[in-house]
């Protein structure tokens, strides 16, 4: 697609100029005077436009691993999507020096009423892979995920668990070398969590990339060496992790004591988390 | 990766319920004959379209039936799963192509309907049946061109898919589909070409009914505004992409 072109010259892994995202609200006004609700009516000043993220400048090395923090709706996610090019700046731009992996939200691209193996082409298929590269892949992808049961049974009675697990090794089996990752380093039960932890680790040291954007960074002292902090819509903090971690605790902080709480709840409530299809489709 | 997809959408079709693929070619023979009943046996009206109306009805419903499930279907394509394009590498294009691909690939299966009319009504095509295949290819550009003008508007206001379905039942009936080109008044058939469908439903029938060919210059506008409709749809689509992805 025109709008993901690489250009193999580059000499970073991606470079971000004046990147802006905004987003357009319905302006909610209740009630109010006669005279807005007739200008509500007519449709004029309903909308207002909020940026998510404006002016974003900087640059990312091939090898780098580099967290993407910030407090919860500061446009992490779309950070990472920008990044893979799953989103379309609304100004400035994005260049990239190869094809970037999203790894955002992949189980639920799982249709329910297809077989497990029919999902593992659709997925890898989404993710650039031919049916071959699938097929050969197939049975790495089963090892990976620990799925013992039979893969043409349909995806609607596995677990969400599971489904993690199956997403995330099938986007292990694309071989990338770059990811742009939304809280999906590492998946599943712990002791999936180490072997992917022991897993991402072995790419980095073959040289990958990692662009990350993560609630709980701690978990992965060790692996980031930079972090990027957007707040209110910027990058707030452009450096070490280290520095990161300590932005990030003044932040949480600042943002009262009420709001860490929820966030140490579901640090926790990631790991059990359960989830329901969102369409009620077979 | 898009073959699979139609594919897989196809098989899921057919396996859901237990008559399958006899299902493409019933629903259609079904709704053939309720019109063809309602219209000679009740209402009895001869002047209406051209003999056997049985026939005339089928080779006009059939890609009727594409048509409306293609471009309802595009009203809905992002809605359906908007998570896949958080993720997806693919042209987000593609996930409109596979609509239209679909309604085509059941509109292909369900062909053998006419064969049965043909049979039951004891009519052979004449030599311009060549026509047909050109009919299929301009309905293609045509579907897909508001495929991608319909997908990206109903992604951007959701109200537009509701609107869509008044809209395409106003379709059914503004096209000669019930009734033949001739049955419209003199002076409103250039404006009719206007309507992309009375040429490529045209084209259809042409080769069972020679007299259904409409002035060159009307067909001529058809295909013209089918093109219209291609390159707004594409440059639509391009202008709207940014948002499509930002309402997923």
């Amino acid at each position: 697609m025109a709008r993901r072109r690489l250009d193999p010259h580059l000499d970073s892994m991606m470079i971000f100029s004046g990147v802006g995202l905004n987003i357009l609200k319905e302006r909610r006004r209740q009630g109010g005077s006669r005279r807005n609700r007739l200008r509500r009516l007519a449709g004029e000043q309903s909308r207002t436009t909020s940026w998510i993220l404006r002016g974003v400048t900087t640059r990312i090395e091939a090898g780098e691993s580099v967290a993407v923090l910030g407090l919860k709706n500061s446009g992490r996610t779309e950070f990472v999507r920008l990044a893979a090019g799953t989103l379309i700046p609304d100004e400035g731009s994005i260049l990239r020096r190869q094809s970037i992996l999203p790894m955002i939200d992949l189980r639920r691209a799982f249709e329910r009423g297809f077989t497990i193996r029919q999902n593992s082409y659709l997925l890898g298929g989404l993710l650039g892979m031919t049916p071959k590269e699938v097929e050969g892949a197939l049975l790495e992808i089963v090892e990976t995920a620990e799925f013992t049961s039979n893969i043409d049974k349909y995806m609607g009675g596995v677990s969400a668990l599971t489904r993690q697990k199956l997403a995330w090794a099938i986007a292990m089996a694309t071989k990338a070398n770059a990811f742009a990752i939304d809280e999906m380093l590492v998946v599943g039960d712990p002791q999936f969590q180490a072997k992917c932890i022991a897993h991402v680790h072995r790419l980095k040291a073959d040289g990958a990339t990692f662009l990350v954007a993560t609630d709980v960074p701690r978990k992965f002292e060790g692996f980031f060496e930079r972090a990027i902090v957007l707040h209110n819509g910027s990058v707030l903090l452009d450096g070490a992790f280290a520095d990161g971690l300590a932005v990030l605790r003044e932040l949480r902080l600042a943002n009262s004591a009420v709001e860490i709480e929820a966030d140490i709840e579901t640090e926790t409530e990631t790991e059990t988390e359960t989830e329901t299809w969102k369409d009620g489709r077979p | 990766m898009l073959r699979m997809l139609v594919l897989r959408d196809l098989q899921r079709q057919y396996t859901k319920f237990r008559l399958g693929y006899l299902w493409t070619l019933l629903e259609p023979l079904g709704m053939a004959l309720v019109m063809w009943f309602v219209f000679t046996q009740l209402l009895g009206s001869s002047n209406l379209g051209l003999q056997p109306y049985f026939l005339f009805l089928t080779v006009a419903i059939l890609p009727w039936w594409w048509f409306s499930r293609g471009v309802s279907g595009a009203a809905r394509v992002f809605r359906r799963n908007p998570a896949i394009l958080r993720l997806s590498l693919l042209p987000t294009r593609i996930w409109v192509l596979r609509v239209v691909l679909v309604s085509m690939a059941e509109y292909l299966l369900s062909l053998p309907v006419i064969l049965i009319a043909m049979l039951v009504t004891r009519t052979a095509p004449g030599p311009l049946i060549v026509l047909f295949p050109v009919a299929i290819i301009v309905q293609f550009f045509l579907m897909y061109g508001l495929a991608m003008m319909i997908a990206a508007g109903a992604a951007v206001i959701p109200d537009l898919a509701r609107i869509v379905r008044i809209v395409l039942r106003a379709t059914f009936y503004l096209s000669p589909i019930l009734y033949s080109i001739a049955n419209i008044p003199a002076g409103a058939q250039v404006l009719a070409a206007f309507n992309p469908l009375v040429g490529v439903l045209g084209l259809y029938r042409i080769g069972f009914w020679p007299t259904e060919i409409e002035s060159l210059p009307n067909y001529g506008i058809s295909i013209g505004i089918t093109a219209a409709i291609f390159i707004a749809g594409s440059v639509v689509f391009h202008r709207l992409e940014g948002r499509i992805l930002k309402e997923a």
